[in-house]
């Protein structure tokens, strides 16, 4: 027996093994999709609505799917408290950005810095989105969502040189997203076939 | 000096090593619930490669020992088992981890 139990890659193995399944990559396609055909058809707000229904999405899939496959874990508290607690920051901070803006722009025009998002709005909306990337893959500590913030990046980055409506790029990286999780969860199923006896019946 | 207290001396921290958690299987089993919260069999089953009946077996030494709480319920009208290392057991554990690294410190070169 290996005496030297390296606690940092069963603690590793324990999250990533729980988030291999795709699903989360699926449902963020689902909302990116989502998102693209509600702003083709001039109707973006239908998006947000699909995101605030994405956590019940989640939660179905994944006590349909992987919770009888790999069973359940609860993570420890302190990593979910700590992101809680990040996500409100960054929530607090949109918020206050967007008061300062609106307060700024009622009395004294659209100010400057606003005009600039505004111009580069293609690069805004990439690195808001990389950001929640980034935050995914801190909270799920899954390595690939950093590819998903660079590919997001690079590619409403390179959006603003070109020419085509946002819904486009939205479209582009919902496909990539949703083969990416197809993949993984045909993967998935095919590592971790349901198993036949459970332990609870003996 | 008592010849068992010199005789403790040059074993170091080997007597304190914990013979409960050190059987491997026990060990993989502590380490895996180390690093959650709580998880049932299924998991663990699939985590440490662990037969269900080596599971068992093993988890019932532990919690005899009072280092596993182990919950029932219902789940779906399903029997559901969540384990759960105790506050006992994780001072155990980090004992354990404390000490076994004492051990191979004091081993020379």
């Amino acid at each position: 027996m290996n005496q030297k139990i390296n606690m940092k890659q069963i603690e590793r193995k324990a999250y990533t093994s729980y988030h291999e399944d795709g699903i989360l990559e699926i449902t963020v396609a689902v909302v990116v999709f989502t998102f693209a055909i509600m702003m083709m058809i001039d109707m973006p707000w239908l998006g947000g609505i699909a995101g605030a229904l994405a956590v019940s999405f989640y939660a179905g899939i994944k006590k349909l799917v992987t919770i009888p496959r790999i069973g359940y874990v609860r993570l420890p508290v302190q990593r979910a408290q700590k992101i809680t607690a990040i996500a409100l920051v960054l929530g607090i901070v949109a918020m206050v950005a967007g008061m300062f803006a609106f307060v700024q722009t009622t009395s004294s025009g659209v100010p400057d810095w606003l005009l600039f998002l505004i111009d580069y709005y293609m690069i805004t909306i990439g690195v808001a989105v990389a950001v929640l990337f980034l935050l995914g893959a801190y909270a799920f500590k899954t390595t690939r969502m950093y590819a998903y913030a660079l590919l997001t990046a690079t590619m409403f980055v390179g959006g603003y040189f070109l020419t085509y409506p946002l819904y486009y790029y939205l479209a582009a990286l919902g496909t990539i997203i949703l083969a990416a999780g197809l993949f993984m969860l045909a993967r998935f199923i095919n590592k971790y076939p349901k198993p036949t006896q459970t332990m609870d019946a003996q | 000096m008592s010849p068992n207290k010199a005789n403790d001396d040059e074993l170091g921290a080997i007597p304190k090593i914990d013979k409960i958690i050190h059987e491997p299987a026990r060990l993989v089993i502590m380490a895996h619930l180390f690093v959650v919260d709580s998880a049932d069999f299924l998991f663990l089953q699939r985590q440490t490669g662990l037969t269900w009946g080596n599971i068992s077996s093993h988890v019932s030494k532990l919690e005899n020992a009072g280092y596993i709480a182990v919950e029932k319920e219902f789940i779906d009208k399903k029997p559901h088992t969540t384990l759960q290392l105790t506050k006992e057991g994780r001072a155990a554990f980090q004992e354990y981890r404390t000490n076994m690294k004492q051990v191979f410190e004091d081993l020379p070169e």
